[in-house]
C-alpha cells in the first residue's frame, strides 16, 4: 500500500528527479522528512515494482536516433515463437500481444532508418511473418508519463 | 553529441546510483570528474533536450492504473492536429502521435491512456472523443507483455 508520502514522493520525482549534489535531501525538505528516508522509501518501491526505473529519459531524436512502432499479424501457433525473436532485438523497447489485427505491436529504437528496415527485414525472415508495418511518428504531439497519484 | 557527451550519456544510464544518497557524486567518480562539473554537464544535456526529463517511471497498473489502453482513432486529416494537441492535453493520457495509416488500417492518431477501472477508461476515452468530435476508434487492448525496457544509447 502507498500511504501519502509515498504518493508525494512519487508525483515529485516523475516529472523531475532533481539534478543536483543532494537529490533526496531536496525531496526531503520538500516533504519534510530526512534524505535516508526518501531514499529508503523509493528503493522499497522500487523493489515492488512500483517504480520500473530512476534516471534519465533521453528524446531519441536528439539523440539522433530513429524510432517506431511497428506491428505484424501473425497466426496464432507463430505467435510465441514470433514474439521471441522481436524481443531479442536490444533496439526493441516494448513488444506486446494485442487484441484484433494485426496482433504483435511493438516499438525500436535503432541509429538510423536503414537500420531499422534491417532489422524488420531480418525478423520477417527469421520468424517468416509479414509483412511488418513500419509506423514511424509523422508528428510528436506528448510523450510523458507523469500520472498524478491522489493522496488517500 | 561529442565523445565527452556519449561518455556521460552511457555513465548516465548506469540505473542502480540512482539507488544511492549521492548518485551524481558516484557517476563523477566513474567519469574522473569533478561532481560539479558533471551537475553541469547533465543540465546542458537537459537544456539541450537530449535528455527530455531526469525522473521516476513508474509501474501504471501496479501504481493503481489498472486500465491502460494504446488506441488508435480515424480522424480526418484537416482535423487531425487539432485533435491530437486536445487529447494530448489530457492529464491522464502519456503518449500522443500521428502515424500512417496502413491497409484496412485507417487509424493514424494514436494515443497511451491510463485509467483506474475499465469504467474510468471508458469515462476518459468519451470524453476524448467528445472534445475532440472523432469517433471511431480502436482500443488495441493488450493481451500480454513480452518486453518493456529502456533503450539503450551507445552500447
Amino acid at each position: 500500500m502507498l500511504d501519502s508520502i509515498d504518493k508525494e514522493i512519487l508525483n515529485r520525482i516523475q516529472g523531475d528527479f532533481p539534478v543536483s549534489g543532494d537529490p533526496y535531501g531536496d525531496i526531503g525538505r520538500e516533504v519534510g522528512i530526512p534524505a535516508d528516508e526518501v531514499l529508503d522509501r523509493v528503493k522499497r518501491l522500487k523493489g515492488d515494482g512500483i517504480i520500473r526505473k530512476v534516471g534519465p529519459f533521453f528524446d531519441a531524436k536528439r539523440m539522433g536516433h530513429k524510432s517506431t512502432l511497428c506491428a505484424v499479424d501473425v497466426p496464432e501457433e507463430k505467435i510465441e515463437e514470433t514474439a521471441d525473436i522481436i524481443s531479442g532485438y536490444v533496439e526493441v523497447t516494448h513488444n506486446y500481444l494485442r487484441l484484433g489485427h494485426p496482433n504483435i505491436w511493438f516499438t525500436l529504437i535503432a541509429r538510423d532508418a536503414g537500420e531499422i528496415d534491417r532489422i524488420l527485414a531480418e525478423i520477417s525472415e527469421k520468424a517468416g511473418v509479414g509483412p511488418i508495418r513500419n509506423l514511424p511518428a509523422r508528428k510528436m504531439f506528448k510523450i510523458k508519463v507523469d500520472l498524478k497519484l491522489e493522496k488517500n | 553529441m561529442n565523445e565527452k557527451d556519449i561518455e556521460i550519456i552511457r555513465a548516465l544510464q548506469n540505473e542502480e546510483v540512482y539507488l544511492t544518497l549521492d548518485p551524481f557524486g558516484e557517476i563523477a567518480r566513474d567519469l574522473g570528474m569533478d561532481k560539479s562539473k558533471l551537475l553541469e554537464a547533465v543540465n546542458d544535456l537537459k537544456e539541450r533536450g537530449a535528455i527530455r526529463r531526469f525522473g521516476a517511471a513508474i509501474t501504471p497498473h501496479k501504481a493503481g492504473f489498472t486500465s491502460n489502453a494504446m488506441v488508435a482513432w480515424e480522424v480526418d486529416e484537416d482535423m487531425e492536429e487539432a485533435a491530437a494537441g486536445i487529447m494530448a492535453a489530457h492529464p491522464r493520457v502519456s503518449h500522443c502521435y500521428l502515424r500512417p495509416p496502413f491497409e484496412d488500417f485507417p487509424y493514424t492518431l494514436y494515443t497511451m491512456t491510463h485509467a483506474n477501472s475499465p469504467e474510468d477508461l471508458d469515462e476518459i476515452l468519451e470524453e476524448m472523443s467528445e472534445k475532440t468530435g472523432v469517433k471511431k476508434r480502436r482500443v488495441l487492448k493488450s493481451v500480454k507483455e513480452f518486453k518493456k525496457s529502456s533503450p539503450v544509447y551507445f552500447p
